[in-house]
């Protein structure tokens, strides 16, 4: 092999069959889906979201949130994560449409999210969960994103969205309330708008055994 | 041995190898130093996350250091900060020396470094302050890999003019793993950062691609540039050809092919057709190929001369690293096995393997390309052999612990997330001492990475006493093909 062309087309064919592959054939065939026509509802399968819960993808992406939650439900016989009732089905690329950044997630250091919206829809809950893990798991190794709240002293009228239900040490002291910044106003939309409990035709639910 | 002459790295005389030498010198130089800066402030970052892992309440409810963002700081700052500058450094010096051509218009390449830092700087910067894009190996934001690009098309510009200017010849095993490298970073790097973070196509079709991306920056990427440095140190220092051109053939082959499809073995079961998990199981699994081949190639080219070791740290360090790649691809190939991969999928063995790879393997050939090459270039030699002596075991130490607690930990891990029987909480209990220990691995490699950055500050600072002997790690044996000493 002591020829530059030679060699310079051999890592062509080989890269390229790859990129072929792996990059241009996704762009062209999966890179255009549609949702489609729910008729009970009259809706759309996978639903609309709402504007702050499409808001909420970048703070998810911005604190990392992927380094430690997965977004993803694998089927039989390559887990057990139906089993574990992580989700009804398993994740298909339509599931995806709506996400600027697939957050599939490398690690189970916490558990899985694919679903949060459906086993939880208590937006001040899940405030209280952000902001202080402990305080709602006491054995989670979850960090604060105290960072994403404002304490301040109350002024007035007590704000409407103060963070409602803490207790413990955690809790703010009389006078003073925990108010969610926009972006954890943000984050928690996103993570309620989590629920992939809607038919799809190519990700069937699988019958009992 | 075979007596094809391109398996004879050159034949230069050392007054040619010393005007080679000095024509690279300041970019080289350049490199090299940021890169060391780099790998201490990653790595001090991967200490840091390792620490939350175990008590989270450390450093608890500040947004720069959340886990978050600590940890993609670290794997990032090690990719784009350390890895990836030394890679260039050591395709730049190989360049000039295996084509035999002077390094013309050098200050281009000086400018490219330190663009390509800037652009890291605001990479990481940017990560701290909320613009993470988290895409694995690609965390950069967007304004930052514009920065990037840039400075990687001047490199490989140059590249390009000194392949063609090069002298007559056969092309020599590491020229192809030069080729493959620094052709390859570009396209997967413009690829990923177009259709992943620039204009992002659909996310329904994103996987595929950032699957391809952070399996083609190890094995297109970094490891073609270590070999590329493997196969030109070990018969460079022990004055003896490598034994097979047809084993460096099959090495080569495979792992373009196969490192190029592999990516995907990481989303067995995914939101992706079945067919591309498939096809990255088959060649997953088909990375022992390269693994075997490189081991027999070099290990018979190094039988009955593994002596050196003992006094150059740049062959002990290099032999170390090629035998880490050797295990990371086979563990690649085990990983990849569904059956495997359904208990070890999420858990931590994928930081034990990231582990492996990125510092066990690449970093040790680069760590001894850096101790063959800039002693020729500065025309000094290292300072302490203690402080040498002393990176080596407690990166080694650290790398071995590292591993060994995190696939441990990981398998008790995966099991517990596989058993329907045993609840989540269980599961990050039992992995519990394991990331304990994995944390007291990063604290070795920090000081591995800090006797490093002392040994390279004091060749750079000329702090070595005037008259003292060369520092070889123990007394020297045998005579290599070229002295140690410019």
């Amino acid at each position: 092999m002591n020829k530059l062309t030679l060699l310079f087309t051999g890592i062509l064919l080989t890269f390229g069959s790859a990129w072929v592959g792996l990059v241009a054939y996704p762009v062209a065939n999966l890179g255009h889906m549609q949702p489609l026509p729910n008729e009970e509802t009259g809706g759309v399968n996978p639903p609309t979201v709402s504007g702050l819960a499409i808001a909420g993808q970048k703070v998810y992406a911005a604190n990392g949130c992927m380094e430690c939650h997965t977004q993803q439900v694998r089927p039989d016989p390559f887990s057990t994560d139906i089993a574990k009732q992580l989700g009804k089905r398993q994740t298909v690329p339509r599931d995806e449409i709506r996400e600027h950044t697939p957050f599939l997630g490398e690690y189970r250091i916490g558990q899985d999210l694919s679903n949060y919206g459906a086993r939880q829809t208590d937006v001040a809950a899940t405030h209280r969960h952000l902001y202080a893990p402990k305080s709602v798991t006491p054995w989670s190794n979850m960090p604060s994103y105290s960072y994403l709240y404002e304490y301040r002293k109350i002024v007035g009228q007590p704000s409407a969205h103060a963070v409602q239900g803490l207790t413990g040490s955690r809790a703010p002291k009389p006078g003073y309330e925990i108010v969610p910044t926009q972006q954890a106003e943000a984050l928690v939309a996103y993570l309620l708008s989590l629920n992939q409990n809607y038919p799809l035709p190519e990700s069937p639910e699988p019958t009992a055994k | 041995m075979s007596n094809d002459q391109s398996s004879q790295p050159d034949t230069l005389t050392s007054a040619e190898r010393a005007t080679l030498d000095a024509s690279v010198a300041a970019p080289v130089i350049l490199f090299f130093g940021t890169a060391i800066f780099w790998l201490l402030f990653g790595s001090v970052f991967e200490l840091i996350s390792a620490i939350k892992l175990v008590w989270p309440c450390f450093l608890d409810g500040c947004g720069i250091f959340t886990y978050g963002r600590t940890s993609v700081v670290s794997i990032n700052a090690l990719a784009y900060g350390w890895a990836t500058p030394a890679a260039i450094g050591i395709g730049l010096w190989l360049t000039a020396r295996l084509c035999r051509v002077q390094l013309a218009r050098y200050k281009s390449l000086v400018a490219a470094g330190i663009i390509w830092n800037i652009g890291t700087f605001v990479g990481v910067a940017g990560i701290l302050i909320g613009d993470n894009t988290s895409i694995s190996h690609l965390n950069f934001p967007g304004y930052s890999t514009h920065i990037l690009l840039l400075a990687f098309l001047i490199i490989a510009a140059w590249a390009i003019v000194t392949f063609n200017q090069r002298k007559a010849g056969p092309l020599y095993v590491s020229q192809w793993f030069l080729v493959a490298g620094l052709f390859s970073f570009p396209w997967l790097f413009a690829t990923a950062s177009q259709l992943l973070v620039w204009k992002p196509v659909q996310a329904s079709a994103q996987p595929a691609i950032a699957a391809w991306f952070a399996g083609g920056f190890f094995n297109l990427w970094l490891a073609p540039m270590g070999l590329a440095a493997a196969f030109y140190l070990i018969p460079k220092t022990i004055g003896r050809a490598v034994n097979s051109h047809h084993l460096s053939l099959l090495a080569f082959w495979s792992l373009l092919l196969f490192g190029a499809w592999s990516g995907t073995s990481r989303l067995i079961g995914g939101p992706l057709p079945a067919w591309m998990a498939s096809v990255g199981v088959a060649a997953g699994v088909m990375m022992i190929i390269p693994a075997i081949a490189v081991a027999i190639n070099l290990h018979f080219t190094l039988d009955g001369h593994y002596g050196p070791m003992s006094w150059s740290p740049a062959l002990r360090f290099t032999i170390t690293g090629v035998s880490m790649l050797v295990f990371t691809w086979t563990f690649t190939a085990i990983n990849s096995i569904p059956l495997v991969n359904s208990v070890t999928n999420f858990s931590d063995i994928t930081r034990g393997l990231n582990l492996l790879g990125y510092y066990g393997s690449f970093s040790m050939i680069a760590f001894g390309a850096i101790y063959y090459i800039l002693p020729r270039l500065t025309g000094k030699e290292w300072p302490s052999s203690c402080l040498i002596s002393w990176h080596f075991w407690l990166a080694t130490t650290g790398v071995l612990l590292g591993v060994s607690v995190l696939v441990l930990g990981g398998l008790i891990q995966g099991y517990a997330l596989q058993d329907i029987g045993v609840t989540f909480r269980s599961s990050m209990e039992f992995v519990f001492p394991f990331r304990f220990l994995a944390a007291l691995a990063a604290v070795l490699i920090v000081g591995a990475n800090l006797a490093f950055a002392l040994v390279f500050a004091g060749l750079h600072w000329s702090l070595r006493r005037p008259g003292t002997a060369p520092a070889f790690i123990a007394v020297r044996e045998e005579n290599s093909q070229e002295p140690v000493a410019v």
